[in-house]
């Protein structure tokens, strides 16, 4: 008899364990309080965590169970003001009114009405761009210089302590101008994406576009590496501080290059979306945000190795997740959390988390401010 | 081999946080917890849900799971038990039973085990539950007594019954 019953024909049963799957470790993630940090960590595969998020969002009896197990939005005893960040810095962060920078000790000055920016490469300056201008600032918010150009994106500041270069994207491609504000020149005519100079003198240059990553050597044009891509437009682009590694993150996938063009790790694509991605000043981790059934899942990689990376859970909550920023010295992260209307920093080491509220509004925003960098500390 | 050292230490690591003893038990029971499910109810998607909720309730009450019980039977007994539990409901619900979610297959179509199904379709879900329970999962009879809170004869005489039944089915 019991041979009969194991004959039976069970219908999909294999994508039933692997929804159930999802819904059962994300109740698990759920499990731990975020009062008990010591208990928060979670050690899983990166594709067991990838393939579970995924089957969270296919399975509609998942998505039953999770409105069930859903707590409040946001991390209770939350701070109602950022009074300091918790390690040395400065944040750049974007909002209605224009582009803020936040000391450590809390005090917030804004710049001027741009929409993204960038620091310097010690954080002496920063650029600057409204739709039609790209600008170089003092941290206080003089004014250095300015740039008219039609549709400015995506600027990247590089170089040494006396040769520094700007790299943008304009209606006409990717474009490059001293730090002086001088020597504006079209590097990559017709080209769109997201650029990052590798740290150091300002020669390689990180363009990644839809369907391909390139790095380049500005001064002779050469292309160093080439690799096939998402053809989603990219969400983030950055160099660890040595500028050993290069992430480039896309709405369902994210992977980390060496300076070769060798790939270390690599997570999807799949049906979760990434909503978030950063690598570490370090290069040797990287966090990221998966996104399924109502929830945000922050992962962390903790060592990127070519033969196995494990990935732990941070931190759960409902809702989204939707921007990462590392501390310069990779013991925090900032993850910010729009419908929270909070920032939660993060150790990354587990031991602690602090919540702050009211993040709009101290930015006098409409909108969620978003974090452009947490730079070096001056 | 599994031994019941290693479910015993798969338990403990899950109860303290991890993932990987956690799918370890839900990859060893899935399959079964789910089959018992479909088997009782015949209906693929509220076997799905069931053996998905047995799990979570599993979770939910695993930090009080004492560790020398083993942890198959524990939750294959969620199991059955949410599964009798729907298909009350659904009779309940005066559903007509089978004709949404349960044909009789036609030769040229049939699925392995389409015969032992139709001939498990003809008995009460209450009489399936207990041949699933000692057939499939291996509960003896006064354990599925005990988890069903029936009286030891009964389930003596369901099983007795449910077997002649399929017996002439098949």
């Amino acid at each position: 008899m019991k041979r009969e019953l194991e004959r039976v024909d069970v219908p999909n049963e294999h994508d039933a364990r692997v929804r159930a799957w999802g819904v059962v470790l994300a109740a698990y993630s759920e499990r731990k309080p975020v009062s008990r940090p010591s208990h928060w960590s979670r050690v899983a595969a990166v594709a067991i965590a990838a393939s579970a998020i995924v089957a969270a969002t296919l399975s509609s009896p998942g998505r039953a169970v999770l409105d069930d197990i859903r707590e409040v939005v946001g991390v209770e005893r939350a701070q109602p003001a950022l009074f300091s960040l918790p390690a040395p810095g400065r944040l750049l962060v974007a909002s209605d009114t224009g582009v803020w920078v936040v000391q450590q000790d809390g005090s917030r000055r804004l710049l001027g009405d741009y929409r993204e920016a960038t620091w310097s490469p010690f954080g002496r300056f920063v650029a600057t761009t409204r739709t039609n201008e790209l600008a170089a600032l003092e941290p206080d918010g003089d004014v250095r210089w300015t740039l008219p150009r039609p549709g400015i994106s995506s600027p990247s500041w590089a170089g040494t302590e006396t040769d520094t270069s700007i790299a943008y994207i304009d209606r006409t491609g990717v474009r490059i101008v001293a730090g002086d504000g001088t020597g504006d020149r079209l590097l990559l005519p017709g080209i769109g994406g997201l650029l990052a100079w590798r740290p150091g003198p300002a020669r390689m240059l990180a363009v990644a576009s839809p369907g391909q990553v390139r790095v380049l050597d500005v001064a002779n044009g050469r292309l160093i590496w080439r690799a096939h891509a998402s053809s989603a437009f990219p969400t983030a682009v950055s160099w660890s501080s040595d500028g050993k590694r290069l992430l480039v993150s896309y709405p369902r996938s994210l992977r980390v290059f060496d300076a070769l063009g060798n790939v270390p790790l690599s997570i999807g694509p799949g049906a979760a979306p990434i909503r978030a991605a950063a690598l570490a000043p370090s290069g040797r981790a990287v966090a990221y945000v998966m996104w399924a059934a109502g929830q945000s899942q922050l992962w962390i990689v903790p060592r990127i190795r070519p033969d196995a990376n494990v990935a732990r859970t941070l931190f759960t909550g409902a809702g989204g997740l939707d921007g990462l920023a590392w501390s310069p010295d990779g013991r925090w992260l900032l993850a910010t959390w729009p419908d929270a209307n909070q920032w939660l920093f993060i150790r990354t080491d587990e031991r602690g988390i602090r919540a702050v509220s009211n993040i709009a509004k101290q930015l006098r925003s409409a909108t969620f401010p978003r974090v452009e960098g947490w730079c070096c500390a001056r | 081999m599994r031994t019941a050292r290693d479910e015993r230490a798969r338990v403990r690591g899950a109860q303290e946080g991890s993932v990987s003893d956690l799918e370890a038990l839900f990859r060893t029971h899935w399959p079964r917890a789910y089959r018992a499910a479909y088997l009782v109810t015949h209906d693929a998607a509220a076997a799905e849900d069931i053996a998905q909720e047995s799990f979570l309730a599993a979770l939910r009450a695993l930090d009080r799971f004492d560790r020398r019980r083993p942890f198959g039977p524990w939750l294959h007994r969620i199991v059955v038990n949410r599964a009798i539990d729907w298909t009350r409901a659904r009779r309940l619900r005066a559903e007509v039973e089978l004709t949404d979610t349960f044909h009789a297959p036609s030769s040229s179509s049939a699925s392995p085990g389409d015969d032992v199904l139709a001939a498990l379709a003809q008995l009460p879900p209450e009489h399936r539950a207990v041949v699933v329970m000692r057939h499939l999962l291996e509960f003896t009879p006064g354990e599925i007594a005990d988890a069903l809170g029936l009286p030891r004869g009964t389930v003596n005489s369901r099983l007795r019954r449910g077997l002649d039944a399929l017996g002439d089915e098949l």
